[in-house]
């Protein structure tokens, strides 16, 4: 467990103490302690449906991300889970499948979910090789776990130099969903084996 | 006048942590009444925003807020409640004053005027329109919806002018002729007891002003420093405030819907629980699904006390009431204590723990004031709590950012072999 973790714990416990009060989720099956045991009579219209509330709760998670499909560059690939590799950059699939970062949003949730994909292995072309061609308006499609699928449209395609990734843009919070998929372009380095910029296409939710 | 911005109750929330509690343990159920009016205290005047961002705050404070209360405005024309009618006029009118000087003093004296003229107008307008759907009189009603949709116009030409073209007129105008749609639109649906419908348009009104509070603000600077208004983090923030400032007016709505029926309950809560499923959603982007299920569960708790306070007011249950204010005391340390766990102590637990009981207050004491038809106070309660939850919403998001932006992946992907380089150069 966390320090974060053991704290929440903690201090839950050492609030449930100090109040006395009820725990999640069960509050409205007792009634509380200083009420009347007979509610008086209702004065205003309301009160009725208003002693009914309940809060919405039921947040689930959603799917993970399975596959990915955009039509105009044949792309079809299966999606691996992504986590961070020991420099603090994302790690990178295998040349012939796409994968997602698993540490960020899921495609369709709030924020940007990003894809990853090689344009090339040592040999020939891989996953992403035509990622460079997508244009505004292009679709593109990622299913889930659950079978359901989402749908983005292309804002956008960029190159920017490694050196001058845009790591807000790609990766930071927002409440708006949103993909971002990356490979490499524009030059590249023999003596380094890399190339030397990354391309990004930028897509918002799309129908 | 009133404070203008949230970012004053920020670093007042950061600072004022010791005050809070002699605060709140002192606070009678109204709020702060000045010693000559018995009204009320009313907030001094902030400073003027000194940047980007705190003007785009402040605007987009001012339009949200501005939407809600005509929205109310229009409904006391509707239900015939004279005496709310007369205390959302009055505040209308200090609103459109104060708007006006932070429209001055972001486009300058001469155009700040020329905006109060046409927001005014807007404001005469919208209360003909209420007064024709009243009245059941379909000629007066076109007749105020003409002169909306010309005052719509006028915002566009004058905003193009004012931001030397870099706002379209057309743009601005579509942006304003939405709002005058939505606040006549929700107005048809309550009239016609389509409360669901209105309740929903009126958050969509109010979202939708938030946002045209922003591109105001960005209209009214050169590109480079408008460019910080558009900056991932800023973005972010104004996304949370707009969630948490519409969580504070929804349980407004509900609350006062308690007393006037069931349906109108139900379509108040109905946009509660949406706002609450949109926060949850937004924090599992930030914190992950385990923790927004937490975050879900604590924030559920805060909601049915708010509710269950004013329930029990509407009950006059005095018994409830107490048990009511003592859950929500509960509710309010779980919550603090979580997202001073999820900000990893950015804001400690104790000021959170006071701002959020500050927030509980606020609409304690809003629905008292409201449930004696003191309307004024009612509403003076709602601008200040409102003002202090965008606060508090502005000192998350910036914890937040923090505790993120380490956490974030770095640089660029080495996503190809160099097999097909030649081909591509």
């Amino acid at each position: 467990m966390t320090g974060a973790g053991r704290r929440l714990v903690a201090g839950a416990a050492a609030l449930a103490l100090l109040v006395g009060c009820s725990q999640a989720g069960a509050r409205r099956a007792e009634p509380a302690p200083a009420a009347t045991s007979q509610p008086p009579e209702p004065t205003v219209p309301g009160v009725d449906v208003a002693r009914g509330f309940r809060s919405a709760r039921g947040y689930r998670a959603t799917p993970a991300p399975v596959r990915l499909e955009i039509p105009k560059i044949g792309v079809a690939s299966s999606l691996i889970p992504l986590g961070r590799a020991a420099d603090g950059t994302v790690e990178v699939p295998p040349w012939k499948v796409a994968g997602w970062y698993a540490r960020g949003p899921r495609p369709g949730d709030p924020g940007s979910a990003v894809i990853l994909g090689h344009v090339d292995s040592t040999g020939g072309p891989a996953v992403f090789f035509r990622l460079r061609e997508l244009r505004r308006g292009d679709r593109i499609e990622v299913r889930r776990a659950d079978g359901s699928r989402v749908r983005f449209v292309v804002q956008r395609t960029a190159q920017y130099d490694k050196r001058r990734f845009p790591t807000d843009e790609v990766y930071y919070p927002t409440l708006t969903p949103a993909l971002r998929l990356v490979t490499c372009g524009g030059e590249f380095d023999y003596t380094s084996g890399h190339y030397r910029s990354n391309i990004i296409v930028f897509a918002r939710l799309g129908t | 006048m009133r404070s203008r911005t949230g970012l004053v109750v920020l670093v007042m929330l950061a600072l004022g942590a010791a005050a809070c509690d002699s605060n709140t343990a002192n606070r009678s159920s109204s709020p702060p009444t000045t010693q000559a009016s018995g009204h009320p205290a009313e907030h001094q005047g902030a400073a003027p925003a000194t940047t980007p961002k705190e003007l785009a705050a402040e605007l987009e404070q001012y339009f949200a807020q501005h939407t809600l209360i005509a929205v109310r405005q229009m409904r006391s024309v509707l239900t015939a409640t004279p005496d709310y009618r007369k205390a959302a006029d009055a505040e209308l009118q200090e609103y459109t004053e104060e708007l006006g000087q932070v429209v001055a003093a972001a486009y300058g004296d001469a155009q700040g005027d020329r905006f109060k003229q046409i927001w005014q107008r807007g404001i005469t307008d919208f209360s003909s329109y209420a007064d024709a759907v009243a009245a059941n009189d379909a000629s007066a009603k076109q007749q105020a919806r003409a002169a909306l949709l010309a005052d719509a116009d006028a915002y566009g030409s004058w905003l193009a002018e004012a931001s030397n073209g870099r706002a379209k007129a057309s743009d601005a105008a579509t942006v304003m002729r939405t709002h005058v749609e939505q606040l006549m639109a929700q107005a048809d649906a309550y009239a016609a007891h389509d409360y669901a419908k209105a309740y929903q348009v009126e958050r969509e009104a109010y979202e939708h002003m938030f946002t045209a509070g922003t591109s105001l603000a960005k209209a009214s600077l050169a590109p480079k420093a408008a460019a910080a208004i558009d900056a991932p983090a800023e973005k972010l923030r104004a996304a949370f405030a707009m969630l948490l400032g519409e969580h504070m007016q929804l349980v407004i709505d509900t609350q006062r819907a308690t007393f006037a029926g069931a349906p109108e309950f139900k379509a108040a809560a109905a946009q509660v629980n949406a706002n609450t499923t949109a926060l949850t959603k937004g924090m599992g982007a930030i914190v992950g699904p385990k923790k927004a299920t937490e975050f879900e569960d604590a924030w559920a708790e805060h909601v049915e006390g708010l509710l269950d306070y004013s329930t029990a007011v509407a009950s006059n249950d005095e018994a409830a009431k107490t048990a009511a204010r003592q859950e929500m005391r509960g509710y309010g340390a779980r919550l603090a204590l979580y997202l001073s766990d999820v900000v990893r102590n950015e804001v400690p637990l104790e000021p959170l723990t006071n701002a959020l009981g500050e927030h509980d207050q606020h609409l304690v004491d809003q629905v008292n004031a409201y449930a004696e038809k003191r309307y004024g106070e009612a509403q003076e309660t709602e601008i200040h709590g409102y003002e202090q939850m965008l606060g508090v919403a502005n000192t998350l998001v910036a914890a937040i950012q923090k505790t993120v932006k380490p956490q974030l992946p770095v640089g660029g992907s080495q996503t190809g072999g160099g097999g097909t380089a030649n081909r591509r150069r």
